[in-house]
């Protein structure tokens, strides 16, 4: 690797070593993929979901693959916010990466209550508020596709930070992202994170039932990277770029040239996600990737490669 | 190849294809060799642990050699790893030798076929917690569905060699004799003997067939044929007899009954789909009860099992 090339970022006000983080949902609550890599050498990190209460999730099947890409339905499984609080904290503290929680709920307090608590906690750099799960019958989306609920969760779990960051992940099943991405910058958003995945149905033909359990999934995987990078590109062009708000992209991102990708397409950072489950060490070969594009090509600071799509 | 960044042995390795037998008309044997830092791993791999296998970069069989069942699903790419549980593990020198029992049910499967001596695979293992002996037992009794057989194969090889004071018995059923997940059956001298399956009788193990429609030994269900065995067999021996069970999840939930009624240990190995194979998607969720409540969680198959012991699991229905 070249020395003096700098694939450092600032995202929000936190520096970054490198814009590579592990999505949520697909990484674990803390060190579960270093079994596989070094996980210090991550950017960031984003932990699975957390909530207020304990959830066990639907009923399998949860997932199910499909051309170049898989449906989940998980249902936002989780330990819940007593036990993240004690059994998952104390190993995040020892994380080198910037480390964000993901944050659901099925009203405002319940994210607020998470977000209050953890608040003050030295292992986290902030918040990930997540208005856009597809598989759950109340909160997740129900907030994602309203402008004006997006706006009233941001701003109540804005308030209940403090001085940590708050990043807001939006669902691409709206009709305008930017309206959704506007509004939660107006309200107060640090960040925003996108896409989640696209709600999608795969029908078993023998027996006419939808495969899932749940009957939807969410569609993620190389299949959902085009859309993916147009809908970056777009909320970086109309809402992103002149606020000056970072956005973390992801979506279907298995390779070091799908994160330049989305890098030039005006994400300051990349999540990796359905990656991870087929190769738990490619966000570590992603980083080495990103570092040879820039050596390639010349680029000694990548904070240039930022939405430097030329039209 | 991954460096290994904590205590546990699993970890990303590059096997090298051995070779690959068809042995049955949907059946076939892969054998795999892994060197370094993945011998070591795959040494330490214990019978129903298992190992995800990256698929995507396998050829497709000519279009003549696809089953017109699978013929629309072939066209689909590969994304996900799949899960195999190793049907024998051997070590030899400084390489580790495993082998893969596997039926063509899939686009996945349709393309391990194609995998040729010399070809090279990813393979993440060993995953999740395999079968274990608890103290005291003297008789061990091996229940095979369908394709829940390699498991246990290696399962009869393993208890044979550590626990040369436990009785194994082997009971594998099929819906019919082709199948069976086994080479073909021994002659009539090795049967009356109580051997017929080669690759049970290669470790000393006797073992019976069950087939629904009666092509190959015991007429019905291998879960009747135990229970036939067990209501014939010495009631004082229970304390000391353990069964191992892998197969359809209809089969596991009989054999948790029988196992229940009869007062004997039970260890089931299940399967769920699953993305990673590691804990962190949370796909292959499997109900179970709460000891001492009447409250279920949901438990991973692939990190807090496949294998369960049968008496806390609610089998799905």
């Amino acid at each position: 690797m070249t020395q003096d090339l700098d694939i450092s970022v600032d995202f929000a006000g936190i520096r970054l070593a490198n814009p590579v983080f592990t999505a949520s949902g697909t990484c674990g609550y803390a060190d579960e993929l270093a079994d596989f890599m070094d996980t210090s050498q991550l950017g960031g990190f984003i932990t699975k979901s957390v909530t207020v209460q304990p959830r066990k999730g639907h009923a399998t099947p949860r997932i199910v693959e499909t051309n170049a890409g898989m449906l989940n339905a998980i249902g936002l499984a989780n330990v819940g916010l007593d036990k993240f609080i004690e059994e998952k904290l104390p190993v995040l503290e020892n994380m080198t990466p910037a480390v964000l929680v993901n944050v659901a709920g099925e009203t405002i307090d319940e994210y607020v209550t998470v977000v209050e608590r953890l608040a003050g906690e030295k292992a986290i750099a902030g918040f990930e508020i997540n208005v856009s799960c597809p598989n759950v019958a109340k909160g997740g989306i129900t907030f994602g596709k309203d402008p004006k609920l997006v706006a009233e969760v941001t701003s109540a779990a804005k308030r209940a930070s403090g001085q940590k960051i708050l990043m807001v992940k939006l669902s691409p099943c709206v009709t305008d992202i930017s309206e959704i991405a506007h509004a939660a910058v107006e309200a107060g958003a640090d960040a925003l994170s996108l896409v989640n995945t696209f709600t999608a149905m795969v029908i078993d033909i023998e027996t006419c039932k939808p495969v899932l359990a749940n009957k939807t999934g969410g569609l993620s995987g190389p299949a959902i990277k085009p859309m993916a990078v147009y809908l970056i590109n777009k909320v970086y062009d109309d809402v992103a770029k002149s606020r000056g708000v970072p956005i973390l992209g992801m979506g279907g991102i298995r390779t070091a040239s799908d994160a330049v990708e989305f890098i030039i397409a005006g994400a300051s950072a990349v999540a990796i996600g359905t990656a991870n489950f087929i190769e738990p060490d490619c966000a570590a070969k992603i980083i080495q990737g990103i570092h040879k594009y820039c050596a390639r090509y010349d680029i000694p600071n990548i904070r240039e490669l930022i939405g430097s799509l030329e039209v | 190849m991954s460096q290994k960044h904590s205590s546990s042995n699993k970890g990303v390795f590059d096997a090298v294809v051995s070779w690959n037998r068809r042995i049955g008309p949907e059946f076939y044997r892969l054998a795999l060799e892994f060197s370094g830092a993945g011998a070591e791993a795959i040494a330490a791999f214990r019978p129903g642990q298992f190992v995800q296998i990256d698929l995507s970069t396998a050829a497709l069989p000519p279009a003549e050699a696809i089953p017109q069942h699978l013929a629309d699903g072939a066209r689909r790419e590969i994304l996900l790893r799949r899960p195999f549980s190793f049907a024998d593990v051997d070590v030899r020198g400084d390489k580790t030798h495993a082998e893969v029992l596997y039926c063509v049910v899939g686009p996945a499967t349709l393309r391990m076929t194609t995998l040729s001596p010399g070809d090279a695979i990813s393979v993440i293992g060993p995953l999740g917690n395999g079968f274990s002996v608890p103290a005291g037992k003297k008789v061990a009794l091996l229940a095979a569905g369908g394709m829940g057989a390699p498991p246990l194969q290696y399962l009869a090889k393993v208890l044979t060699a550590e626990h040369p004071d436990v009785d194994v018995l082997a009971f594998a059923g099929a819906k019919t004799a082709e199948n069976l997940p086994f080479e073909r059956p021994l002659d009539a001298i090795s049967q009356q003997l109580g051997f017929s399956l080669p690759e049970f009788a290669r470790h000393g193990v006797k073992s019976q067939v069950a087939t629904d429609d009666g092509s190959a030994g015991f007429h019905g269900l291998v879960t009747d044929c135990l229970a036939g065995w067990l209501g014939v067999g010495p009631g004082s021996a229970r304390d000391s007899t353990v069964i191992y069970a892998c197969g359809p999840e209809a089969m596991l939930a009989r054999i948790a009954q029988i196992a229940k009624q009869s007062r004997i240990a039970c260890q089931v190995s299940l399967e769920r789909r699953m993305a990673c194979g590691f804990g962190v998607c949370q796909s292959c969720a499997v109900e179970c009860k709460v000891p001492d409540t009447n409250e279920t969680a949901q438990k991973l198959c692939c990190q807090d099992g496949p294998v369960f012991d049968s008496r806390e699991v609610l089998f799905k229905r």
